[in-house]
């Protein structure tokens, strides 16, 4: 997968740090993900991941949020660090 | 005189229940929103002298566009309620995403009061803001208060009273004002799409009239279920959704974007530009007091070794300090039941008052202490921020149960009593896993069901056997909550997907005065609600347990003659107890054992017949079912109701290690090691007492899903109890 299209946010370690590309859901996640901040562009940094492996814990537009795989797995994003 | 209405609106762990008990006291109302179990906050207060206003705290959102219960209560009240007044509460530390709320609620182009809350915390981050210039670009006052300290409540009063007067020059109704400018410009593309909408949608005048058209023309672009609920039920339906079909391929062509994207986008770039021209953020670098105690409290290893310690800490306070204070209840009405007994004559009356009245209100009032212990702490721990950690530790195995991590916490209080359980599931948020959590809850083998075990596995098993058969209780209960939470949402609930999208607020410090009245809510609700019908129930199975048998003066004058003649005995007076106490029970039990109760067991005998007595050697397995039908009232007089029922007291005499109770189980009853196991396996998993199927009912608002409890907890049971029969027997096992 190159860059440009970007890796799913699930993939990321801790520490690593991307921008929102896109979002692969429908619905009521794609509607809940937009509002949580998760618009293109938008800079996030995934700082680590629960003690049984999921959810991931992340900071996106300055807050700390959980996501289960299920659902950074649709988040597209590039990775910047 | 009709109050102006103010809405609380703001996401969660903004503070905003904090400033609501700031502003109006502790003078509130709670109740439901009509039709659901979301709680609904009310409450006066004086703005200024003389200028009473009704205020309601909205549930906690991160939006409008009513995806959750939540956001429909919060945006249907809103939008269509009678709200004269908006006061968006703010989280001053982090006000770009509180902002995205904002701007929905800006387009309903009503009064607005914003409240930048927590302001204290934001300045300890090195956040300043520049007010006057939020006040222009918001068009309403901007009024910074730390919500816990109740510090700037009285600046927010007089700007509410000065807008609610309608004489506040900062006010601006970006609604009347041309399109491209202030908050709700969405840019060329989209404005024009919006305003060929509002065309169509202004066709029907009865929709036109009902919701602001603007903001039902921005719900269609972002795809709201709500809305297009609305426009199906219009007359102008065809033109309005052909247009929309128009508009969103329109955008998509041009944006190259949906219009759930387009719109959440313009949202937060308004956001993000207002936070960018009016908030200075100078933080220092380094680490943050939440992350470093996240260090330490979500840690890889650490993290759940604290969390178990935690839980232990909550369910000792809760179950272990709690059962004292339910002890000296308990006591306390059985010393005046016993007291009233002793006075007056025996009776029906007397019955009425000491065996319905009395353990009924008894039976209420005992969850008090429970239920205010464990609703404290589970305040606390929300308030803290600490309720999101546990959730985020405990999701992986929540979540292949078919469950949320905010429910695991609810499940291991059932093991001390299920009705507060169901009553912490509100920390739930979204409606299925709340629905699914709820149902499965009552298989948690709670405290009084352990009683029942103690005696039957220590009259039919050996002490180490016995310890294990408990053990195994409490295990198969846990396995059967999460086997059925599986099997529930990919069932009844698999069409409902809930996002675990959640937030993980920063650490702050509970306001004891808000702890404080959750728990004198939870407490007070408690008894006003659930009170009354546990109450009715208890004298219900009383008048079951009691008649014809009460009324037949025949036996009560053979008691009393019987009486007699033991005390005109020439014994010592502890004999003469003894075989009073004898008399006593023997009476019971014949009242008992020809009751409305007992015919009734011994009509449902032979659907229990394949558990209780399979090799149909018992005559008295009836019996059994009287008990259990007491255990519908509270698993706690199972064992005293069993006493009643044959005759026996369950209080060993001393030096002896079983009781009578339990030497009659063994030599008279006919139970055998195997049905017994058969009878614990089915008292752990059948109907759930009464208190917790009317709790039940109160926290889903549905009588369906208490009797599908009853009925689902039944049928298991059943199944399980005769697979425990048909399995022992092929182990050889009797």
């Amino acid at each position: 997968m190159t860059q440009d299209q970007g890796v799913p946010l699930s993939s990321l370690q801790p520490g690593q740090e991307g921008e929102v590309l896109g979002l692969h859901a429908q619905g009521p996640i794609r509607q809940r993900l937009l509002e949580m901040g998760f618009i293109r562009g938008a800079h996030l940094k995934v700082e680590k991941l629960a003690p049984l492996g999921d959810p991931m814990e992340l900071i996106i537009k300055g807050y700390h949020l959980s996501l289960r795989r299920e659902e950074s797995s649709c988040i597209l994003v590039a990775l910047t660090a | 005189m009709s109050h102006l209405v103010v809405a609380l609106a703001g996401n969660p762990n903004c503070g905003k229940t904090t400033l609501f008990n700031a502003l109006t006291g502790a003078r509130h109302h709670v109740g439901n929103w009509p039709g659901v179990t979301v709680e609904k906050r009310s409450g006066a207060f004086e703005a200024e002298e003389g200028l009473r206003l009704e205020a309601v705290d909205l549930p906690g959102t991160y939006s409008l566009s009513a995806k959750s219960e939540d956001e429909r209560i919060a945006g249907h009240f809103v939008s269509q309620g009678k709200v004269d007044l908006i006061l968006n509460v703010l989280d001053a530390s982090n006000l770009e995403r509180n902002l995205f709320l904002t701007t929905q609620l800006l387009e309903l182009g009503k009064p607005m009061v914003f409240v930048l809350n927590m302001v204290d915390d934001a300045e300890r981050k090195g956040i300043t803001f520049d007010r006057a210039g939020l006040e222009t670009l918001l068009g309403g006052p901007v009024i910074a208060t730390v919500g816990n300290r109740e510090e700037g409540i009285a600046e927010l009063k007089a700007a509410i009273a000065s807008v609610a007067k309608g004489r506040d020059p900062r006010v601006r109704d970006w609604s009347r004002e041309a399109s491209g400018h202030g908050p709700g410009d969405y840019g060329h593309d989209i404005e024009g799409e919006l305003v060929k909408l509002q065309t169509e949608l202004a066709r029907d005048e009865k929709l036109a009239a009902s919701v602001p058209n603007r903001w039902l023309a921005l719900q269609l672009l972002e795809n709201s279920k709500e809305a297009h609920a609305l426009v199906a039920a219009s007359s102008a339906r065809q033109a309005i959704e052909a247009q929309l079909h128009k508009s969103l391929a329109f955008l998509e062509k041009h944006l190259g974007a949906d219009g759930q994207t387009l719109v959440a986008e313009q949202r937060y770039g308004f956001a993000h530009g207002l936070v960018k021209e009016m908030v200075k953020t100078d933080t220092p670098s380094g680490e943050t007091p939440t992350q470093r105690l996240d260090g330490l409290l979500t840690h890889r290893y650490l993290g759940i070794p604290i969390f178990v310690a935690i839980l232990t800490m909550v369910y000792v306070l809760s179950f272990v300090l709690g059962k004292y204070p339910q002890d000296w209840i308990g006591d306390a009405f059985k010393t005046m039941g016993d007291a009233l007994g002793a006075k007056l004559p025996p009776g029906e009356l007397t019955s009425l008052l000491v065996d319905g009245v009395i353990p009924g209100v008894s039976a209420v009032i005992v969850f008090l202490p429970v239920i205010m212990i464990l609703m404290g702490c589970i305040s606390f721990l929300e308030d803290t921020g600490y309720m999101a950690r546990a959730a985020f530790i405990m999701d992986r195995v929540m979540h292949l149960m078919g469950l949320h991590g905010k429910s695991f916490i609810p499940l291991i209080m059932g093991s001390g009593c299920n009705v507060p359980a169901i009553q912490a599931t509100r920390t739930i948020e979204s409606k299925t896993d709340r629905l699914i959590t709820i149902l499965v809850t009552p298989l948690v083998s709670c405290s009084a069901r352990l009683q029942v075990y103690i005696v039957i596995a220590g009259t039919f098993f050996t002490p180490i056997k016995a310890g294990l058969a408990i053990v195994a209780m409490h295990f198969l209960g846990l396995g059967l909550a999460m086997l059925m939470g599986r099997l529930l949402r990919s069932t009844l609930f698999s069409a409902e997907t809930a996002p675990f999208v959640m937030e993980l607020p920063p650490y702050r410090l509970p306001v004891a005065k808000t702890t404080a009245i959750h728990m004198w809510e939870k407490g007070s609700i408690f008894l006003k609600r659930a009170g009354t019908t546990i109450f009715a129930g208890a004298t219900l199975v009383w008048f079951m347990s009691r008649y014809p048998g009460i009324a037949n003066r025949e036996w009560s004058a053979e008691l009393l003659r019987n009486q007699q003649t033991v005390q005109a005995l020439q014994i010592p007076q502890a004999e003469k107890d003894e075989q009073l106490a004898e008399l006593h029970l023997a009476h019971e039990s014949r009242i008992v054992n020809t009751s409305l109760a007992a015919r009734f067991g011994r009509v449902l005998e032979p659907t229990l017949r394949p558990i209780l007595d399979p090799d149909h050697t018992r005559p008295e397995a009836w019996k059994d079912v009287i008990a259990l039908t007491a255990g519908f009232v509270a698993k706690e007089i199972v064992v005293s109701t069993m006493g009643v029922i044959h005759g026996a007291s369950d209080e060993p005499k001393e030096g002896e290690k079983l009781s009578p109770l339990q030497v009659a189980l063994r030599d008279h009853a006919g139970l055998t090691p195997l049905t017994a196991l058969a009878f614990m396996v089915f008292i752990l998993i059948y109907t759930p007492c009464i208190g917790t199927v009317i709790m039940i009912q109160r926290e889903t608002g549905s009588w369906a899903w208490a009797f599908f409890t009853i009925v689902y907890g039944s049928v298991l049971g059943w199944l399980l109890s005769w697979g425990t029969v048909v399995v022992g027997r092929m182990m050889g096992m009797r």
